[in-house]
């Protein structure tokens, strides 16, 4: 037997390596001095036309508002994280299990895809006066919001992701008399790994919209939405401003998060939106 | 158990279906053949005359509409249950996410009450000569060494019967000769529990190839397919790329061609 062919070194095992803040710097430089230039050109702009506070807050009031109250907008801004990942976690979960009974029956794709479809085209905020008839104030409604609003991705790219198998590993398979459960679980569920997690980079945000919205209405219950809601009827719009920077923050985090994950567990990292 | 009888009797099996148009279309016409345990069998015939079919047929992965197959004795869903066919594909199939040692060791994973011990992983990964790349990725590797790793595979199971479907056909011309070869070492060095040892169908369109590998080959005519000769491989074993030098080779390579030409023209739609 002769020596095969050396393969290009780089394209040893999956990329297990996480992003290395040093080489990281000259992607996080630019886009934080445009953020200050930004920052700096607001404060003068509202300085030199005496905007009024009501109207506009000065950048520099609203980052002392968000430091000196940090531990606020922090132990709001973690009840909104507990209901957007709890709804994001309930969303993939459903989708999922969806995903895989569709992808193993056309019956249940015909009767599943057009009723998944009509939930998605109705927009979610619609029912939310509906939902705290029935599930009250509490984190019921919002995580039923936040999971409604993510599962539609997931269950898309599941079923794409559970049927993306080439038919010849497919009669691999079956000629060695593997179980569904085998095939579910070593064929259809690892190929679908790549896809769930371009689904969860699309609703890991939505989950955030959904759990803000959802708590707009239900003001008084806590969570950054109804800081916000609060704060504007009172007019204290340094405070909506340190609201939404701390939202800001949340979003970063979770995308990250996710990303570090993919980058841990798929075995093909999905490049189109790696950099959302 | 080891398996006992013919390892493949065919009576009168035959693939029809319905064309786009709604006629029925015959692609394999009603065969009957015979292989005996530990032959290794090549079946050639132009694109499309039904040779895949039937390699199909007889793993188990699709029915015919007519006929009786049996493996080993057995039916061929049954002979799929007792893991005795190893498959081997004009693709590699490989799992894109295990590396090469975690490939060759799927098939024993699966349905693994009926895993049988052959030959160790480890020797099958020296036996490919790809120890250095026993932690690579598929995508890593060049297709050669991919469709190594697909033969191991296969015969990492220690099938009884080792189906394959053209598998050199996508390799270069260089790689393909050279595969032949590794194909027969590994075929015969392998172990195997069928005490006559291991039978093959090798499915191919090159006739060089088909008589370099096989005791027996089969040449199917043009669509519907049908089995026109059954010619024996006179060369002895073991054989090395030098014997297709041979006298011996080149006259059965001959007559593999005249058959071929005999079977009639290749129709212009495949």
């Amino acid at each position: 037997m002769t020596a095969p062919t050396i393969p290009q070194p780089s394209a040893r095992r999956p990329p297990l390596a996480l992003p290395d803040p040093v080489a990281a710097l000259p992607w996080l430089l630019p886009p934080l001095i445009a953020l200050l230039l930004a920052g700096v050109a607001v404060e003068v702009w509202v300085r030199a036309a005496d905007i009024s506070e009501f109207v506009m807050p000065r950048p520099t009031v609203v980052i002392e508002e968000f430091f000196s109250e940090f531990s606020r907008y922090f132990s709001e801004g973690m009840r909104t994280l507990a209901v957007s990942v709890g709804g994001l976690a309930v969303g993939t979960a459903v989708a999922t299990l969806l995903a895989a009974g569709v992808a193993h029956s056309q019956l249940l794709e015909r009767a599943v895809l057009p009723v998944a479809i009509m939930v998605k085209v109705t927009p979610v905020v619609s029912v939310i006066p509906l939902l705290i008839v029935w599930l009250g104030y509490g984190w019921e409604p919002k995580v039923t919001i936040a999971a409604l609003i993510t599962y539609f991705p997931v269950l898309v790219n599941a079923i794409a992701g559970f049927r993306d198998i080439d038919p010849r590993m497919h009669d691999f398979f079956r000629s060695v008399h593997a179980s569904q459960r085998e095939i579910f679980w070593r064929l259809r569920m690892p190929a679908a790994i790549p896809f769930l997690f371009a689904a969860l980079k699309i609703s890991v945000t939505l989950s955030l919209i959904g759990a803000v919205v959802a708590e707009f209405f239900t003001a008084g219950q806590g969570g950054l939405g109804s800081v916000i809601w609060i704060e504007q009827n009172e007019v204290r719009l340094h405070k909506v401003f340190a609201a939404v920077m701390m939202l800001t923050v949340l979003g970063v985090t979770l995308s990250t998060a996710l990303i570090i994950c993919e980058r841990l567990w798929s075995w093909r990292i999905d490049r189109s939106s790696a950099n959302i | 158990m080891a398996p006992s009888g013919d390892a493949v009797d065919l009576r009168n099996v035959s693939l029809s279906y319905l064309a786009a148009d709604g006629q029925p279309l015959e692609a394999v016409a009603p065969t009957t053949l015979t292989i005996p345990a530990g032959q290794f069998v090549s079946l050639v015939g132009p694109s499309g005359c039904g040779k895949t079919s039937l390699l199909r047929i007889i793993a188990g992965l699709h029915p015919p509409t007519s006929g009786e197959i049996s493996i080993f004795g057995d039916e061929p869903l049954e002979a799929q249950r007792l893991k005795e066919l190893g498959l081997v594909f004009q693709e590699p199939a490989l799992l894109p996410w295990r590396d090469v040692e975690a490939n060759i060791r799927l098939g024993r994973e699966l349905n693994a009450a009926r895993t049988r011990d052959g030959v160790s992983i480890d020797q099958l990964i020296e036996l490919i000569g790809l120890e250095e790349f026993r932690h690579f990725r598929p995508d890593a590797l060049s297709g050669g060494m991919q469709q190594r790793v697909a033969i191991a595979r296969a015969l990492a199971l220690d099938p009884p019967l080792l189906l394959m479907d053209e598998p050199f056909a996508a390799l270069d011309e260089m790689t393909r000769e050279q595969m032949r070869y590794e194909l027969l070492d590994l075929w015969s060095v392998a172990p195997t529990q069928a005490e006559r040892g291991r039978s093959a169908i090798f499915v191919t369109h090159s006739v060089s190839e088909a008589v370099a590998v096989a005791d027996r080959v089969l040449v199917m005519s043009p669509r519907p397919g049908e089995i026109v000769a059954d010619l024996p491989i006179h060369s002895p074993r073991p054989r090395t790329p030098e014997h297709e030098q041979s006298p011996r080779f080149l006259e059965d390579a001959a007559a593999v061609r005249a058959a071929l030409r005999a079977a009639g023209p290749i129709p212009a739609t495949a």
